[in-house]
């Protein structure tokens, strides 16, 4: 599987280190009534067929940390943007 | 038996002589031979012995589908099992051995489970060895892994290199027939970057073999033609020898370059074989089609094999299959085998095409229309055929084709499914995009002008068109001929795993109607050879049994890899000491200087203890703790982490990453941190140093440094985009040493320049930026892990060993010792510190008896989750101490901890010792241990059951810091 | 003296006594490559602060920077005694990038030859056609599980930039791979 990371250009798999979903949120409150959202960001993953943005380590080059979006039906990878761009604009979509 | 080498033709050196050796026996043949052309040659068509029946077995094949002749090659470290005859490129010296035979080829005496065969039919493994159970491992698996094998394993080291290497390229071709030459030229042209990768040791693919024209030359000289255009473009690496074996996600694919398995033993500086990932932006498949055998009795009997295999030894290698010959075949195949035959000399007695309709030229060769062959008379060799007519014909060899199969493994490998074409009676292979075509007779070209064109056509891919060479066509006309259910004798289907006709109909019947299924039952389509000839007849003979078309049948899933790929191809240079990189401090050479024995940490080679005068590891490490604590010693401790932090909002930004307060600390401070995981687990700690506003430098344990950088990086880039912070590994920059005992300042002052060491200059957790030895740059932290008034010296890694050796120096009239990690860990036991063994994974802070570092005050990882209930349970195992009631008792790291009275069970489990040491400061074992309660239970004495040792012991619980509770020494 | 400590203390390189001079491996033609320890040399780090990536590299100009990541750099010159450079470019870059030594961390490795390319093929995944890895571009890869910052130094040269404790592993590993086509050592 190649990667195209954003800084390095396409690199193969091996190059990487995978965390899985990465659609989920640190919660911004320490407030002890947010320990759901906590739970939630903590534990649950989604594990979807198809189209998934999944964190990924460049750590066998820029080590940036990327979210690649991925269908892991097919293993087709649509693209990489870095994590700093993504929750940004998941910041600027709440 | 006399020669069997034609006169004339082949592309073989007759003037070159080469010696080998097949069974003990000398041999001789010829440069372009392969071993299973030159053992024809020599008359010996005895090759080998069936896997289940021991049945004597020849050549089918003369190629990479080879099921039959397969033979252990080379002797010693270099032997190699199950390597197929027919790829084998003979070379002056080489030995091979048949396979699966007792006590010898021509004489087996497995053989005789022929006669047994009823019992071996499909699913037999699963039905005769049921029972009784016990019989299982002692009785019928030795049994059945004697009589039923192939080649056996060298136990040798395999002393040859291996390698492992990436290509790019725009366009990758496999396969260096018609159409891979025009794919290959066709993108050649227009200036890509191409690849042409091809299993075979010469380029060429069938052109090699077939006695075919192209733009009015032979194929030969029209390939050796393209080949030299190709090789003379800069863009263009012609890959012979290689054979591309998988194809993976993002277009890459895996091959294997047989760099020298084609001599006897390979240049010493060069690898045997090396293992290519080619990432390729578009790849064309033209591997071309394998024709199939048809299941009729005796098919395989020595000297029945697939026609174009018999045209191939013809032509290509100058060897006739017999003296005289038979055709069977129910397409065009038969005839320009008869003719080709003929031109070369070879008397062919007769053709018999199934077909009743069947027109083309037989060059004068008697043809029998719409007669099957029943059944093959010899057994170690052909004798003669029948026919379904009853009619008997004497022959010394057949040549088969059933149709042909296009070569679509890799165009498969990625899940995808072939479809079957009822025309060309044969799976074509799926559409997977512009990225992976398919070309010529592997896409089902059935003719060579299509197979050209077709080349050029996807080669091109839309860019600039090549012009495709003339040519003349041979006809391709089949009818479906699967099995001759009339055969008396053994109809066989996979020939390795002795797999018959029969045996498909029989799994239907009890239900195994699933080709994946089948496949299992019967055993078709297992072996090395992974059912490239028999599996299209199995799946036909299923489709009938039970009423479906072939592609409700469908295919079994195709894996890589395409043929056996050998384990040192895999492994490449990463053996031995390659295996993992070796990662040596700046002080290595200081501590080898001082007689270390070194110990693997992670990549990291520590210094363990400095042994003198034959002293082992604990009377080593004793004394250097005794040294230590009573004057002065010095310890690598280069491989902690070392993290440069600097930014405006660096001091924010630890405070995120550590439980306590790094923002409030002072320059020129340093203070201990603990880092939590986000779930509440403690993850690592270590100092964090401020040098100025906006510029720490952290420390990590050495086992945790490079996921301690991992974490902050996800932290910021992830979580924390805003915070304006960088962050660098120092790691390697910096040699340091720890400097400990209560002559550790005085020997320091000798080195330091203009600067007198005192409480008030270098106070306890000052962090200084001076230099030492007139001018070498230096960090000198007062920190201490052994409990000592001690420091941490770090200079730039190229000063190192020099720096070691001044203070070494500098401690001489103090005694100065060095001390390794053994006595590093007594001393930190001692003092009840905290390491790999607590922080395990499993405890909090509160749990180390760090509850209070945790800050309420600002939120960090960590923060929420580690106030859950079940990890502020007071309950909860945490650090203690504990030393044996009698102190010549030994407490074990691993021992679990019980009540005093309970029964020693792992119901009654309190806990369980982390760490141990021998303290030679208090003459006895003490250790850390985690214990319910266990802050509440000092003095409490319990059981330490080692039930797997099998010791028990009593231990007193007690406080963490064995030595030094008012921590005097420390700030002496 | 203060500022020049390698006058007192010469900086001892970690290949001293593995980067032996000398010809080696397949010697049928003449070295396929050629091997040097760039030793001493000032190697500094620089990163960006936020927002400041501009900002860096204009100032950078005029030095052998090369790319180390996004917004990151090193810096590097043949040894202009110990700390000189890294003094320099802190001052330049105060309050625009973290500037951090690493001239004693890594160790420079310069592979150069007509078969350079294609021993480095055994190790990196880095397309290095000049197409697309023209002279002066660096990559940050991994080659036998060692992280490698490589750049293109000419048409035929590279530097492979290493972490000083793996400097010798990656030795032993590299010249192995150049010996079917000979290389020699200065």
């Amino acid at each position: 599987m190649l990667i195209p990371c954003p800084h390095c250009g396409t690199r193969p798999v091996e190059e990487f280190t995978f965390l899985g979903d990465a659609s989920v949120t640190r919660p911004t409150t320490n407030d002890p009534s947010s320990m759901e959202q906590w739970y939630d960001y903590v534990y649950l993953r989604n594990n979807p067929r198809g189209r998934f943005d999944e964190y990924a380590h460049h750590s066998g080059g820029c080590r940036s940390w990327l979210v690649v979006t991925r269908n892991t039906e097919t293993h087709e990878v649509y693209g990489a943007v870095t994590a700093r761009d993504y929750t940004r604009a998941k910041g600027a979509r709440a | 038996m006399s020669s069997y080498r034609l006169d004339k033709g082949g592309l073989i050196d007759r003037t070159t002589e080469l010696s080998f050796s097949f069974d003990g026996k000398p041999f001789t043949g010829h440069a372009g031979d392969t071993l299973a052309s030159a053992l024809m040659a020599n008359g010996m068509t005895l090759m080998g012995r069936s896997f289940k029946y021991h049945r004597p077995r020849g050549v089918i094949t003369a190629g990479a589908a080879e099921p039959n002749a397969l033979v252990e090659l080379r002797e010693g470290g270099r032997k190699e099992a199950n390597t197929r005859a027919t790829m084998i490129e003979l070379y002056d010296g080489l030995t091979a051995r048949s396979q699966n035979r007792w006590p010898s080829l021509n004489f087996d005496v497995g053989a005789v489970t022929s006669l047994a065969s009823s019992i071996f039919v499909a699913g037999f493994y699963y039905k005769t060895f049921m029972w009784p159970k016990s019989f299982w491992e002692k009785i019928y698996e030795p049994l059945i892994r004697r009589a039923a094998g192939l080649g056996t394993a060298s136990r040798l080291p395999d002393p040859d290199k291996y390698e492992k290497a990436y290509a790019h390229c725009d366009l990758l071709v496999i396969g260096s027939g018609p159409a891979g030459l025009m794919a290959a030229l066709a993108a050649a042209r227009s200036g890509q970057r191409v690849v042409l990768a091809d299993e075979g040791a010469r380029l060429g693919g069938s052109l090699l073999h077939e006695r075919e024209e192209i733009d009015g030359k032979s194929g030969l000289d029209w390939a050796a033609g393209v080949l030299a255009e190709l090789a003379s473009l800069p863009t263009v690496t012609l890959m012979p020898r290689t054979t591309v074996m998988g194809w993976f996600d993002g277009n890459i694919f895996g091959a294997v370059e047989r760099v020298n398995d084609h001599v006897a033993v390979p240049d010493p500086y060069e690898p045997r074989q090396r293992y290519w990932r080619i990432i390729a932006k578009r790849a064309v498949l033209a591997a071309g089609a394998e024709e199939r055998p048809v299941a009729f009795g005796g098919n395989d009997v020595p000297g029945v094999m697939l026609a174009s295999a018999m045209r191939s030894y013809a032509n290509r290698y100058g060897v006739a299959a017999g003296r005289s010959v038979a055709v069977f075949a129910n397409n065009d195949s038969a005839y320009r085998t008869a003719r080709d035959l003929k031109a070369q000399g070879v008397h062919v007695e007769v053709i018999v095409d199934s077909r009743m309709d069947a027109s083309a030229d037989s060059a004068g060769v008697p043809v029998i229309r719409g007669q099957q062959v029943t059944d093959v008379s010899g057994r170690k060799g052909v004798t003669g055929i029948e026919l379904s007519n009853g009619t008997h014909i004497d022959c010394e060899a057949l040549a088969m084709s059933g149709g042909w199969s296009p070569i679509v493994n890799l165009a498969c490998h990625r899940g995808q499914k072939p479809h079957w074409d009822k025309s060309l009676l044969a799976f074509l292979p799926p559409d997977n995009g512009p990225g992976f075509t398919v070309a010529g007779s592997a896409a089902g070209k059935m003719l060579l002008s299509e197979c050209l064109a077709d080349g050029a056509a996807k080669g091109a891919a839309g860019g600039k068109p090549v012009a495709v060479p003339n040519c003349r066509d041979e006809g391709f006309a089949i009818a479906p001929l699967w099995w001759v259910k009339e055969s008396h004798g053994k109809a066989f289907i996979d020939y390795q795993n002795d797999a018959t006709a029969k045996d498909l109909p029989l799994a239907a019947r009890e239900g195994y109607r699933d080709v994946e299924l089948a496949k299992r039952y019967t055993t078709t389509g297992m072996a090395t050879d992974q059912g490239k000839l028999g599996n299209i007849n199995a799946i036909a003979i299923l489709a009938e049994a039970t009423g479906r078309s072939m592609d409700e049948v469908g295919t079994t899933t195709f894996r890589p890899f395409y043929t056996p790929v050998s384990f040192g191809a895999f492994a490449g240079p990463f053996t031995g000491h390659h295996f993992q990189p070796v990662r040596k401090t700046p002080l290595h050479e200081w501590a080898e200087e001082q007689g270390a024995v070194f110990v693997e940490t992670g990549l990291w080679m520590r210094s363990s203890w400095f042994p003198q005068d034959g002293e082992d590891w604990l009377a080593s490490a004793s004394r250097e703790v005794l040294a230590t604590r009573n004057g002065v010693g010095i310890c690598d401790v280069s491989t902690l982490g070392k993290i440069d932090v600097q930014g405006k909002d660096a001091g924010a930004f630890l405070d995120k990453l550590y439980c306590n307060t790094f923002s409030t600390l002072a320059v020129g401070k340093a203070r201990y941190g603990l880092m939590l995981r986000e779930d509440g687990i403690v993850y690592d700690d270590g100092t964090t140093s401020r040098l100025a506003d906006d510029h720490y430098v952290m420390t990590t344990t050495t086992a945790n440094a490079a996921k301690v950088m991992a974490q902050m990086e996800f932290a910021h880039q992830a979580l924390f985009p805003e915070l304006d912070v960088t962050y660098v590994s120092v790691t390697e920059q910096w040699a340091q040493m720890a400097v400990a005992g209560p002559k550790s300042r005085a020997t320091l002052q000798k080195i330091v320049d203009g600067l007198e060491l005192n409480d008030q200059t270098a106070p306890y957790m000052a962090a200084l930026e001076i230099t030492v030895m007139g001018g070498v740059p230096a960090r000198l932290f007062r920190l201490s892990f052994s409990g000592e008034h001690a420091y941490e010296l770090a200079v730039p890694a190229d000063y190192g060993n020099m720096v070691a050796r001044a203070v070494c120096q500098a401690g001489e009239e103090f005694g100065i010792v060095p001390y390794g990690v053994e006595a590093l860990s007594i001393m930190r036991i001692e003092k009840g510190h905290v390491a790999g063994g607590e922080l395990n994974g499993t405890t909090t802070a509160g749990d180390l008896g760090l509850g209070k570092m945790v800050s309420a005050k600002k939120d960090f990882i960590g923060r929420m989750m580690a106030q859950r209930e079940g990890l502020m349970d007071p309950n909860r195992q945490c650090v203690v101490g504990i030393r044996p009631v009698d102190p010549t008792d030994r407490i074990r790291s691993g021992a679990h901890l019980l009540k005093r009275d309970d029964t020693p069970s792992m119901a009654n489990d309190q806990g369980y010792v982390t760490s141990v040491a021998w303290s030679p400061m208090l003459d006895m074992w003490i250790g850390l241990a985690l214990l319910a309660n266990g802050r509440a239970r000092h003095g409490e004495v319990v059981q330490v059951w080692d039930g797997l040792r099998g010791a028990r012991v009593m231990g007193e619980i007690c406080d963490p810091m064995h030595f030094d509770k008012e921590n005097k020494r420390l700030h002496a | 003296m203060l500022n020049s400590p390698e006058k007192i203390l010469p900086r001892v390189s970690p290949l001293r006594d593995i980067a032996i001079q000398g010809r080696f491996g397949a010697s049928r033609t003449a070295p396929g490559v050629t091997f040097t320890v760039r030793h001493p040399l000032s190697i500094i780090s620089v990163i960006a602060r936020a927002g400041q990536g501009s900002a860096t590299a204009a100032a950078l100009k005029g030095y052998n920077a090369q790319w180390a990541g996004p917004d990151q750099y090193f810096v590097l010159a043949e040894n202009l005694g110990e700390g000189a450079l890294y003094r320099d470019l802190k001052a330049k870059l105060a309050g625009v990038a973290s500037v951090t030594d690493q001239s004693h961390g890594r160790v420079v490795i310069r592979m150069s030859g007509p078969r350079a390319r294609a021993v480095l093929a055994k190790g990196t995944p880095v397309d290095l056609h000049p197409d697309q890895f023209p002279v002066g571009k660096s990559a940050l890869t991994q080659m036998a599980h060692v992280g490698v910052h490589l750049t293109r130094a000419a048409d035929d040269a590279y530097d492979l930039s290493v972490f000083r404790g793996f400097s010798e592993s990656f030795w032993e590993w590299m010249t192995e791979q150049a010996e079917e086509y000979g290389y020699q050592v200065i």
